[in-house]
């Protein structure tokens, strides 16, 4: 059964994007477009991951990964922060919040990449530890 | 004396006398002359003190009701006895010393005691001629008691007379003591001879701490000091040479060897044949101390006025300068003599008219503090002119004080402090703008790297489009970031369409300010250009949109601009209803340094500046908030042209 991937960004083009490289990497893709979506989406389905933008209208990225993260159903999910905020005190307050990865706009497939890898390689050390 | 037992003793005296007149007229040696005119007139005498005993009690004091009745008496009695004696008489010889002994009697014992010895000695002549023991003798033997009778009466008459009057010179001579006595001035009675003090006032007691009687006798140079011996002699020399009254300020000793200065006069009085000096002195102490007190103040207040560093000066409402302090005389190099009497704008701005916007001009008339800034033609200084009315007592102003403050420094600095809080809104513009690039940035990378792995080309369109889009957007927000920098480096002062400023600052915010879900109410109404410095208004309406935004807290809202003409100015509002300002703060936001921010997030500067550049270009601005409700900043604009 192939992994399912929560997409979270107001902006379209990047939600786009990213499906079509994770579509093609085999994962199954869901899209939100603000927080308040998110935390829906999040109560309906199970999902492997989460990527989440934090500047959003309605709910931001901050009150969602706090959320997920102090919700006992969804806190193993990981979380990898997608923003523009690419100040050294944002990413640390990511981090404090329960973020697994961080990663600022503009970025590469590349980075991405190692950032699935990291995530998933981890999740599965849990499990094997 | 009772009102009531005179007017009991003079009717009882006079009854006795009508009854032995009456009797004498009728039973008199020559009463047959004319019997009809005797009867008469005893009937006037009986009605006369029969009305009497009518009158009012308090008349009998009055000497209206006492000469008329002694006169009537005296008539009656002398008619009667001249209708009975028919003038061949001696009686009317006894009848008048009578009257001479009463009125010339001082005391009413010695009258009776004369009136009695009288009656006595006229008994013994009328019996020693034999008349008095005869049948038809009683007429001669009734002048006996009648001498005595009517001694007593004008006696009595006489004596009240005199009684009162003394009481009367009594009570006005108590009157005179008393406004002697009591005066504030201190009142001295020479007499002539010598110059001996013959009475004193209290007042001169209490100056001089001698009591009366230390002073009565003493020779008035004895009060001067020494060394004023030879004024108090030539002072009072020239009194007596002159014989009219003199004024001068002398000194007295007192009676603890220390001199008082007084105001002395002094003018020759004659008080019946006796001639006096009256002294009349003021105690000059109590004055002289406050003279003292006044010079001290006065001293006090010019050392304050030549102690300000600041140029002040006195003005007459025509300009012309009346004093001024040391700051105007050093900064102008010039002397108190050159510059006071000179109209200001001449002194100050070689000007030969009154300067535009003087604010003396406006308190002189208005009678209201008023204040302007104004730039030195000679050396290009600016200066801060206060003006404060000095009224008189009708509340007319009967000068101005002008306050000059050089601020060229101050200004100096306020414009470099204006321009780093521009420079650190540019740094919070700049990460903003690199926020919001950021985001169609990774759209043209993430499509890109799509775009370059697809192996179908009838699917790059479509990537193609989003990169476009995305590329498009980042041109859109360099252009905005262009035109704000654009006025904001602008330092020129000029015309300054407020709407357009709104709108670019706001487009800058929005973009800076992110994914905040504003809505945003424009009312903008066409209004006229200000004259300022666009940059500077701009940094303003940046300030309090940005404000706005952080009031929201992220969380969305309602903002409101607008802009309308109230009279000769601009107004302009920016209100949000974000989570307001706590009551407490309302009078402190726009102190420097004053923040609610944690630190690192605000400076504090913000709504200072605001305010600094507010009132430099002479608009005022104005605070509503109330908490959870939301804040409006008003601002006003004077619209005014350019200056020459």
């Amino acid at each position: 059964m192939s992994r399912k991937i929560l997409i979270v960004d107001d902006e379209e083009v990047i939600r786009k994007f990213l499906r079509i490289h994770l579509t093609k990497l085999g994962y199954e893709v869901k899209e939100a477009a603000d927080g308040e979506q998110a935390i829906e989406q999040l109560g309906g389905d199970d999902f492997d991951l989460l990527i989440c933008d934090i500047l959003m209208p309605k709910k931001n990225g901050w009150e969602v990964i706090k959320e997920v993260k102090t919700n006992p159903k969804t806190k193993n999910i990981p979380v990898i922060v997608l923003t523009a905020k690419n100040e050294d005190t944002d990413m640390f307050k990511g981090y404090d919040m329960g973020a697994d990865y961080y990663m600022t706009k503009p970025f590469t497939k590349a980075q991405l990449l190692y950032g699935l890898k990291l995530m998933f390689e981890e999740a599965q050390g849990a499990v094997r530890l | 004396m009772e009102d009531q037992d005179r007017k009991k003793i003079i009717i009882m005296l006079r009854w006795t006398a009508i009854i032995v007149t009456s009797y004498l007229i009728l039973f008199g040696k020559g009463r047959m002359t004319n019997l009809h005119l005797s009867y008469l007139l005893i009937f006037v005498y009986l009605l006369s003190n029969v009305s009497l005993s009518f009158f009012p009690k308090k008349w009998f004091s009055s000497l209206k009701l006492f000469y008329p009745l002694v006169l009537l008496d005296t008539g009656i009695v002398s008619f009667g006895m001249y209708l009975s004696e028919k003038m061949v008489t001696d009686f009317y010889i006894v009848f008048f010393l009578i009257i001479i002994f009463a009125s010339v009697s001082r005391n009413f014992k010695l009258l009776m005691v004369i009136g009695g010895i009288t009656a006595l000695l006229y008994g013994v002549l009328l019996y020693s001629w034999g008349l008095f023991l005869k049948d038809d003798s009683s007429s001669y033997t009734l002048r006996v008691p009648f001498i005595f009778i009517m001694t007593a009466f004008y006696g009595y008459i006489v004596q009240t007379l005199t009684r009162e009057k003394r009481q009367e010179l009594t009570i006005s001579e108590d009157k005179y003591r008393g406004l002697f006595e009591n005066a504030n001035e201190g009142i001295i009675l020479l007499r002539n001879h010598q110059l001996q003090i013959a009475d004193v006032n209290r007042e001169v007691e209490k100056v001089t701490g001698y009591i009366k009687g230390e002073l009565i006798q003493k020779e008035v140079f004895d009060l001067f000091p020494p060394e004023e011996m030879e004024k108090a002699r030539d002072f009072f020399k020239e009194v007596a040479e002159t014989g009219e009254g003199k004024t001068d300020s002398l000194s007295l000793t007192k009676k603890d060897g220390f001199s008082t200065e007084v105001d002395l006069s002094t003018k020759r009085i004659d008080l019946g044949d006796e001639s006096f000096y009256q002294m009349i002195f003021r105690d000059l102490t109590e004055q002289r101390k406050l003279e003292k007190k006044i010079r001290q103040s006065k001293r006090n207040l010019e050392a304050i006025f030549d102690g300000i560093r600041d140029q002040l000066s006195i003005q007459a409402p025509d300009y012309q300068i009346l004093r001024v302090n040391r700051a105007v005389v050093e900064n102008y190099r010039t002397t108190f003599e050159k510059i006071l009497n000179q109209k200001c704008y001449k002194a100050y701005f070689q000007r030969s008219q009154p300067c535009e916007r003087c604010p003396v001009s406006v308190t002189i008339a208005t009678k209201q503090p008023a204040t302007s800034i104004m730039k030195s033609s000679e050396d290009n200084t600016t200066l801060q002119i206060f003006s404060y009315p000095i009224l008189d007592e009708k509340g007319d102003v009967l000068s101005a004080i002008e306050y000059m403050k050089d601020i060229t420094e101050e200004q100096k600095l306020q414009e470099q402090l204006i321009q780093s809080e521009k420079l650190a809104g540019i740094g919070i513009l700049a990460s903003g703008v690199a926020h919001e690039i950021n985001n169609p940035l990774s759209g043209i990378i993430g499509m890109a790297e799509i775009a370059l792995e697809e192996e179908d080309p009838t699917k790059n369109e479509s990537y193609l489009k989003d990169i476009l889009d995305c590329a498009q957007r980042i041109s859109e927000i360099v252009k905005g970031l262009r035109s704000y920098s654009r006025a904001a480096k602008k330092e020129e002062q000029g015309l300054v369409d407020l709407n357009e400023v709104l709108e670019e600052t706001l487009k800058m915010v929005r973009l800076v300010a992110q994914k905040t879900p504003v809505e945003v109410i424009k009312k903008f109404q066409p209004v006229e250009k200000i004259y300022g410095n666009i940059g500077e208004i701009q940094q303003v309406f940046t300030n309090l949109i940005t404000n706005a935004f952080q009031a929201m807290d992220g969380k969305g809202g309602k903002l409101v601009l607008s802009t309308r003409s109230v009279g000769d100015s601009v107004e302009v509002k920016v209100s949000d209803d974000g989570m307001g300002i706590p009551r407490k703060y309302l009078n402190q936001i726009f102190d420097p340094f004053f923040t609610t921010k944690k630190p690192g997030e605000g400076t504090g500067l913000g709504l200072n500046i605001v305010y600094r550049i507010v009132t430099q270009h002479e608009g005022t601005i104005d605070v509503e908030s109330k908490e959870q409700m939301g804040t409006t900043f008003t601002i006003k604009f004077p619209i005014r042209r350019a200056e020459t």
